[in-house]
C-alpha cells in the first residue's frame, strides 16, 4: 500500500501517526476475541470499522491479521462482511496467515443463510493464495449445486477466480463442463450470464493449448447456444444483455432470413434505457448487415435516432462515449447524417473535446443543401471566447470549402475573417486562403485583393506568415506592393525567428524576382546574402542553391522556382481508410474513443485471456493479413464509398480467407495463423549471416543526393513485377516458413521518406504503385514492421520481404525470401529503389 | 472487465479502493490521474489511457469515480456502470460528499460487492440492492435502537433475483395506493447572432412514482404520441404494445423511476425572447439586453435567469437592470436573475463594458445562457391521455404533473 501521503489533507479526522494506533487496536481486538459478553458485537463493529478505515486510507494494518481472524467467529453479518473485506485485502501478502481464515470461511460456506454461504464463498475465492486452492474445490463444487441461485451465481465467478489462481486445478475438477451444463440449464439468468462470462475467459485461455477448448469455445457461438441466449434476452439484466449481445456479434448467421430474425428479436433493445445495451445492439446490427449494402444503410437510418437521443441525455461522460461512436459512424457515412447536422452544433458550455468531435462531424456532413447553414454556424464560433475552438471552426470552414464545388459563399466568409482584425482569426484564415488558392486558382482575384490589404505586421504566427509569403510570391503579379512588402521583410531578416518563414521568404523573393525583376532585384540580393549567412542549415542551403542556380542559368532557375502549377485536387487525408475500417470493426470498444485500432494501444500481455476480440488483437499482424490483401484490391477498384468498401471487403474476406476478424472469429485457422506468426517472429530474430556491406554505397548515394530525386539509377528493370499480384495470407505464412532467407540487408532511408512515414499505411500505398504489395503491417513511430510480397510478371514466382523500419535512425532492414533465389538480388535492388522514392513527390 | 474502482474526494484523496480482480492496481495511479486532471482542466476526457491502465472517470457532486482496466471493453459500459454506482450511492446516502462516503464506507463496500464481481457488473437495480443491504436512513437507525437488531443487512435474499420482474421487489403492501406521473421536459435551443432560432428541441422524461400493492399492471397512453421523435424505455416497458398502438404497458418498479425518455425535434418557437445588442467603439462596448414573453405558454414562467461570460479582454463592466438583480461573479460571469416577467414593463439589462486599452472594438462575443421554469406545461405539447390499471385496488390515487425548464438554452450575440 502506498504511504498515506494525502492523509494530511483532511485535518478534521484524527489520523493515526503510525504504529501506536495499530498496536492499540491489536490489543483491543485481542481482548474482545474470546469475549461472549452481550454487546460485544457492537464494540467489535466499531473496532473493525476503524481497521477498515485505516486500510481504506492506505495504512498498513496487515499486522492485525491474526486478531481479525480470531474475532471473526460471529453471527453478525456486517462484522462478517468487514472481516471478509479485510481478509480479501491482505490474504495475498500473508499466505501463511490466510490459512487461518480457511477454517471459518469453510464453515460459513455451510451456513443455513444463503447470503452468508454466498459471501463466504466469494471471500474464499477472493483470497487468491495459490497454496490454498485445494480448500476451494470442495466448497465450489457444492456451491455450484446449491439450491439458492445467489450462491450458484457466486460460485460460478468463484470458478473463474480459481482458474486464474490455478488453471489446472480448475480443469481437473471438471468445473468448465459443470459451468456449461449450468449455462444451458439454470433457471436463473444471472447464473447463466456469469457462466457465459466465465466460460468465455476460461476457454479462450485454454484454446492455445487444448484442441478441445477451442472446440468448446466455438460451440459458444454455435446456433443452438446463441438462440437459447437470444430467446431469453429480456430476462437477463442489462449488463448480462451486453455480454450476450457482444457474443452475438461473433455469431455468423447462415442466411439472410436468420439475420432478419435476430434483428427483429433485438430491435426493442435499441430503446433500452441503458446506453451500453443500446450500443451493443447497434454493434450487432452493423456487423450482421455488413454484407448487405442496402440493409446496412437502413440500419444506419434506424440507429440514428437512438444514438442522437443517447447523446442528448445522460451525464457529459456518457454523451462523450456515445459521441465518439457517433463520430465514427458519421465519418463512415456522412450523407446519412447530413439532415441531422443541427445535432452537431456546439453548445456553449460543452467541454472542448466534445466540441472538437462535433466540429469534425459538422465538416463531414456538409453537403450542397446544408453548407450554408453549417458555415453560418461555424462562423459564429469564430468569435467564440474559447480560442482553440475558434481556430478549429475556421479550419472547419476551410475544410468544407475544400470539399465543396460551390465555394462562392465560403470564400466571402473566409475573407470576412481576414477583416476581423483578430490576430488568430487572421492567421487561420490566411492559411486557409492559401490552401483554397492551391485548389481553386480561379478565386485568386478576389482573395488577393483582400490579402493585399493585410499588413504583414499584424501576422505573427509562423504558419500564417508562411502562407502570406507564399501568396505574395505566387501572386506578386497581381499585388501592387508585393516587392516592397517582401523588401521590408528582408530588411528585418534577423528579427524573423522561424526558419520556416525565412525559407518561404527566400522562395517568395525568388518568385517575385522572375515576375517583376526591376523592383525585386535589391530585395533578392539582400535576401540571398542574408540567407547564405543564416545559421540555419536549411535556409543557408536553399539560399546557396538559389544563388548558384541563378549564376548557372537564369532561365533554368525560373523553371525550377516558377514552374506552371496544377491545381491540387485532393489533399491528403490524415487517417487512412484502412485504420478507419479497423476501428469500425472494433465498434463499441475503447478503440473508438481513442480513434485508434486496439492493436495500437492495448498491451499484449493483457489481451489473451479476457476477450475473444482481444485475442484477435494479439494477432495484430495475422489479423491484418486479410485486411491488407483486401486493401490492395480496394485501391484497384478505387472506390471511395466507405460503406460499400466495407461490405465488399467483407465479401472478399469471406471468400479469400477465413481468418478475418469477425466473419469467423473462432475459425481454427486464426489460431494457426497465430502459431505460424510466432514462428515467423522466431525465424526473423535469428540474425542471418548475410552481410550488410553491399548497401553501404547505396546509403551514401542517398545522403549525397540531398534528398533530391536520389533514386539510385534504377536498374532498367529486367525484373518485371506483376502489378496485380495476389497471395493469400496463409500461403504467405506457409512460404515464409518454408523458404530460406535469400538476402538480408540494411540501408538508410531518405529524410523525406522518414518524414512521410507517419503511419504504416502511407508506405503501403507507395509500394503498391511499384507492384510490391503489403500483406501485413504494424507498429508505431519510430518502429514499423511490414511484410511485403511481389510476383514476377508472367510467372508465378514470389518474393517475400520482411521490412523493419526505424524512423528515428532512418534505417531499414529487409529480409528477402524468394521462390527463385537467383533473382533475389535484382528484386532487392528494385525494392530499395522503390523504397527510396518514398516521400519524394 | 473493470479491475479496480477508486473513489476520490474533490481534493484528490483516495477515499475508497475496491480491487475487483487478481491483477492488483496500485494506488499510485490515482496520483497520476490527479496530476493529469489538474494539468488538463476542462479538456480532461472521461476515457483516457494512463501508462499502465485505461481509465474511466465519472464526476458527480465533486466525487470522482475512477475505474481502471487493462483490456479492451465497451467504454460506455464502464461509464454507465460508474454512473449507476454514483446514482445508487447518492440514493442510499442521501447525496454525495466526502463526509457521507467516509462515514458510510462499509455500506459503500457492501454495495460495490453486490454490484460487481470479478470486474463484471451484476445488478444495479436499486430495488434489489435495497433488499440486500438496507439504506442507513433514520428509520432503520430508529428501528435498530428499538429492536436491538443493529444489522443493516436483511436476513432474506431478495425475492426478485429469481423472479421474472427483476426490477420489482416481491409484493409490497400499501394501505393507500398511489401513482404519480410527471412529465419533465428540458428545452434546448440555440438562437444565433441574427436572432434566428437555429435549433430548438425538447428532451423529456416521464417520471413515475408508484406505491401500488401486489403486481400492478399499468397502461399509460398519450393523446398525441406521434410527436415523439425517439423514445427510450425502462426495462419494465413492453415493447409490442408500444410498437403497435403507442401504449406504455408495464409492471412498475416500486418507488420512483424513469419510465421513459423522449426527444421532440424541430420546435418552432420558444416561450421567451432574449435580444442582446452589443455595440462597441472607441474602447467601450454598450450592452443592451431585452427579455420578454414571446409565446405565452398559459402558465407563469418563473425563475428566469440570464448568464454570460464576460470576454477576457474586458477591464471593467457597469451593468444595471430595471428588474431583478445583476451580479458579476469573480470568474467574470455576469448573472442576471429576473424571476418572473412583470406585467407593466419589459426587463432590460443595460450598461457599458470597458475594453483593454489597445482594443478599439470587441471581437469576442459572449453567449447568453437562459434559464426558466414553467410549471404545469409540457412545452413539447405531449399530453397524457389516461393511466389504467388492470386490477384496480381500492383507494387508488392517480396524479399527473408537468414541468418544463430550460436545458441548454443559449442566445448568441
Amino acid at each position: 500500500m502506498a504511504p498515506p501521503a494525502q492523509s494530511q489533507r483532511s485535518p478534521s479526522r484524527p489520523q493515526p501517526s503510525g504504529k501506536s494506533e495499530v498496536s492499540d487496536l491489536k490489543l483491543q481486538l485481542r481482548q474482545l476475541a474470546g469475549s461472549r459478553a452481550p454487546g460485544v458485537d457492537d464494540s467489535k463493529r466499531e473496532l473493525f470499522k476503524k481497521v477498515i478505515s485505516y486500510m481504506t486510507i492506505g495504512i498498513d494494518v496487515s499486522s492485525l491479521f491474526g486478531e481479525m481472524v480470531m474475532c471473526s467467529a460471529t453471527s453478525d453479518i456486517v462484522l462478517k462482511k468487514m472481516c471478509y473485506l479485510y481478509v480479501g485485502n491482505y490474504a495475498k501478502v500473508n499466505p501463511d496467515l490466510a490459512l487461518l481464515t480457511i477454517n471459518f470461511l469453510q464453515r460459513d460456506c455451510h451456513d443455513e443463510d444463503p447470503m452468508i454461504r454466498g459471501l463466504a464463498l466469494r471471500s474464499l475465492c477472493s483470497l487468491r493464495v495459490a497454496n490454498l486452492v485445494e480448500y476451494l474445490v470442495g466448497p465450489l463444487g457444492s456451491g455450484l449445486k446449491d439450491s439458492n441461485s445467489y450462491v450458484r451465481m457466486v460460485a460460478v465467478i468463484g470458478v473463474l477466480k480459481l482458474y486464474h489462481i490455478s488453471a489446472s486445478t480448475c480443469v481437473d475438477a471438471d468445473f468448465p463442463s459443470i459451468l456449461k451444463h449450468l449455462m444451458l440449464n439454470d433457471s436463473d439468468t444471472q447464473v447463466v450470464a456469469n457462466c457465459l462470462s466465465a466460460l468465455q475467459e476460461i476457454w479462450s485461455a485454454e484454446a492455445s493449448t487444448s484442441e478441445e477448448a477451442t472446440r468448446e469455445r466455438e460451440t459458444l457461438i454455435s446456433k443452438p447456444v446463441i438462440y437459447y441466449l437470444l430467446n431469453r434476452i429480456k430476462e437477463f439484466n442489462e449488463w448480462a444483455q451486453c455480454l450476450v449481445l457482444e457474443l452475438v456479434t461473433k455469431y455468423v448467421p447462415s442466411d439472410s432470413s436468420e439475420i432478419f430474425d435476430i434483428m427483429n428479436l433485438l430491435e426493442d433493445r435499441l430503446q433500452h434505457a441503458n446506453g451500453a445495451v443500446v450500443l451493443a445492439t447497434i454493434k450487432v446490427f452493423l456487423h450482421l448487415t455488413l454484407s448487405m449494402t442496402d440493409v446496412h444503410q437502413q440500419v444506419y437510418e434506424r440507429i440514428k435516432a437512438p444514438l442522437l437521443t443517447l447523446v442528448s441525455s445522460g451525464s457529459p461522460e456518457q454523451s462523450y462515449a456515445v459521441l465518439s461512436h457517433l463520430h465514427l459512424l458519421v465519418m463512415r457515412a456522412p450523407y446519412i447524417f447530413s439532415s441531422d447536422y443541427k445535432h452537431f452544433y456546439c453548445q456553449y458550455n460543452e467541454p472542448s473535446y466534445v466540441k472538437r468531435l462535433k466540429l469534425e462531424m459538422l465538416t463531414a456532413v456538409a453537403n450542397d443543401s446544408n453548407t450554408y447553414e453549417i458555415v453560418t454556424e461555424l462562423c459564429e464560433y469564430a468569435a467564440n471566447v474559447d480560442i482553440p475552438i475558434a481556430r478549429e471552426s475556421i479550419r472547419a470552414v476551410g475544410k468544407i470549402a475544400l470539399q465543396q464545388y460551390d465555394v462562392n459563399a465560403i470564400v466571402d466568409r473566409l475573407l470576412q475573417f481576414l477583416e476581423m482584425e483578430k490576430d488568430y482569426v487572421t492567421a487561420e484564415a490566411l492559411v486557409l486562403v492559401k490552401d483554397l488558392l492551391r485548389k481553386y486558382p480561379q478565386w485568386s482575384h478576389d482573395c488577393i485583393a483582400v490579402v493585399g490589404n493585410i499588413s504583414s505586421k499584424n501576422v505573427q504566427e509562423p504558419k500564417a506568415k508562411a502562407a502570406l509569403l507564399w501568396m505574395l510570391g505566387e501572386y506578386s503579379q497581381d499585388m501592387q506592393d508585393a516587392p516592397y512588402i517582401l523588401e521590408s521583410l528582408v530588411e528585418n531578416w534577423d528579427e524573423e525567428h522561424s526558419a520556416e518563414v525565412r525559407l518561404h521568404l527566400l522562395t517568395a523573393v525568388m518568385k517575385c524576382f522572375f515576375k517583376r525583376p526591376p523592383e525585386t532585384q535589391n530585395a533578392l540580393g539582400a535576401a540571398l546574402a542574408a540567407g547564405i549567412a543564416d545559421f540555419h542549415q536549411d535556409v543557408h542551403d536553399r539560399a546557396l542553391f538559389y544563388y548558384r542556380i541563378l549564376q548557372y542559368n537564369v532561365s533554368v532557375a525560373e523553371r525550377v522556382v516558377n514552374p506552371p502549377k496544377q491545381a491540387v485536387s485532393v489533399f491528403a487525408d490524415t487517417q487512412s481508410s484502412e485504420i478507419k475500417d479497423r476501428i469500425f470493426d472494433e465498434f463499441n470498444s475503447l478503440s473508438v474513443v481513442y480513434q485508434k485500432p486496439s492493436y495500437m494501444f492495448t498491451d499484449k500481455e493483457h489481451r489473451g485471456p479476457f476477450e475473444f476480440s482481444d485475442e484477435l488483437g494479439n494477432l495484430s499482424i495475422g489479423g491484418e493479413l486479410a485486411d491488407d490483401v483486401v486493401s490492395a484490391q480496394r485501391v484497384e477498384e478505387n472506390d471511395k464509398d466507405l460503406l460499400l468498401t466495407t461490405s465488399e471487403k467483407e465479401e472478399t474476406r469471406g471468400s479469400s480467407s477465413n481468418d478475418s476478424a469477425y466473419t469467423a472469429p473462432y475459425d481454427s485457422s486464426s489460431a494457426s495463423v497465430f502459431a505460424s506468426q510466432t514462428q515467423i517472429e522466431s525465424a526473423i530474430s535469428n540474425p542471418t549471416a548475410a552481410g550488410h556491406s553491399p548497401q553501404a554505397s547505396l546509403a551514401i548515394d542517398d545522403l549525397l543526393g540531398l534528398g533530391i530525386p536520389s533514386v539510385p539509377a534504377a536498374p532498367s528493370p529486367q525484373l518485371k513485377l506483376n502489378t496485380k499480384a495476389a497471395l493469400d495470407p496463409s500461403t504467405f505464412q506457409h512460404k515464409w516458413r518454408q523458404l530460406p532467407v535469400a538476402l538480408s540487408q540494411e540501408f538508410l532511408l531518405s529524410p523525406q521518406g522518414v518524414a512521410a512515414l507517419t503511419a504504416p499505411q502511407a508506405l503501403l500505398r507507395h509500394m503498391q504503385s511499384h507492384s510490391i504489395h503489403c500483406i501485413a503491417s504494424g507498429g508505431q513511430s519510430p518502429n514499423f514492421k511490414f511484410f511485403f510480397f511481389a510476383q514476377k510478371a508472367e510467372e508465378s514466382s514470389n518474393y517475400l520481404v520482411e521490412c523493419i523500419i526505424n524512423t528515428s535512425t532512418a534505417k531499414a532492414q529487409i529480409k528477402v525470401k524468394a521462390d527463385d533465389q537467383s533473382t533475389s538480388q535484382a528484386f532487392s535492388t528494385l525494392f530499395q529503389s522503390a523504397l527510396s522514392k518514398f516521400g519524394i513527390p | 472487465m473493470l479491475q479496480c474502482i477508486f473513489l476520490l474526494s474533490d481534493s484528490g484523496e483516495v477515499m475508497l479502493e475496491k480491487q475487483l480482480t487478481g491483477h492488483r492496481v496500485d494506488r499510485s495511479i490515482c496520483d497520476w490521474f490527479w496530476d493529469q486532471s489538474i494539468s488538463q482542466g476542462d479538456s480532461f476526457k472521461p476515457v483516457i489511457a494512463s501508462p499502465t491502465h485505461y481509465l474511466f472517470q465519472v464526476v458527480q457532486e465533486g466525487i470522482t469515480f475512477l475505474a481502471c482496466t487493462q483490456v479492451e471493453m465497451p467504454p460506455l459500459m464502464g461509464i454507465e456502470f460508474l454512473c449507476r454506482v454514483a446514482d445508487v450511492l447518492s440514493e442510499y446516502l442521501g447525496g454525495l460528499n466526502e463526509d457521507v462516503i467516509k462515514d458510510n464506507f462499509v455500506i459503500v463496500y457492501e454495495l460495490l460487492d453486490e454490484m460487481i464481481d470479478n470486474g463484471f457488473p451484476l445488478t444495479t437495480e436499486p430495488n434489489i440492492l435495497r433488499e440486500m443491504i438496507a439504506p442507513p436512513n433514520i428509520v432503520s437507525k430508529v428501528l435498530s435502537v428499538v429492536t436491538g437488531n443493529s444489522s443493516n443487512v436483511s436476513d432474506t435474499l431478495p425475492g426478485a433475483t429469481g423472479s421474472c420482474v427483476p426490477w420489482r421487489a416481491a409484493d409490497p403492501k400499501y394501505a393507500n395506493n398511489e401513482v404519480y406521473v410527471d412529465l419533465v421536459e428540458e428545452m434546448d435551443a440555440v438562437i444565433n447572432r441574427d436572432g434566428v432560432l437555429v435549433k430548438c428541441e425538447i428532451y423529456g422524461e416521464v417520471q413515475v412514482n408508484s406505491h401500488l400493492s401486489g403486481l400492478p399492471d399499468l397502461t399509460l397512453s398519450f393523446a398525441n404520441p406521434s410527436i415523439l421523435d425517439d423514445v427510450r424505455f425502462h426495462p419494465c416497458v413492453r415493447f409490442r404494445p408500444w410498437e403497435s398502438h403507442q401504449l406504455l404497458s408495464f409492471v412498475p418498479p416500486d418507488g420512483e423511476f424513469k419510465l421513459m425518455s423522449y426527444r421532440v425535434k424541430k420546435l418552432k418557437s420558444t416561450p421567451i425572447y432574449v435580444k442582446p445588442q452589443l455595440t462597441s467603439d472607441a474602447g467601450k462596448c454598450r450592452v443592451n439586453v431585452l427579455v420578454g414573453i414571446k409565446n405565452d405558454p398559459g402558465k407563469t414562467i418563473d425563475s428566469i435567469t440570464l448568464q454570460f461570460q464576460l470576454p477576457p479582454c474586458i477591464l471593467s463592466a457597469d451593468l444595471t437592470s430595471n428588474h431583478g438583480t445583476v451580479n458579476i461573479l469573480s470568474n467574470k460571469i455576469c448573472s442576471w436573475s429576473i424571476g418572473r416577467i412583470p406585467k407593466d414593463k419589459a426587463p432590460s439589462l443595460t450598461g457599458t463594458l470597458v475594453l483593454e486599452t489597445e482594443l478599439e472594438r470587441l471581437h469576442v462575443f459572449p453567449t447568453f445562457r437562459v434559464g426558466f421554469r414553467i410549471m404545469g406545461v409540457a412545452l413539447s405539447g405531449l399530453q397524457i391521455d389516461k393511466l389504467d390499471l388492470k386490477t384496480v385496488p381500492n383507494r387508488l390515487y392517480k396524479g399527473f404533473r408537468a414541468l418544463t425548464r430550460a436545458g441548454e438554452f443559449e442566445v448568441r450575440s
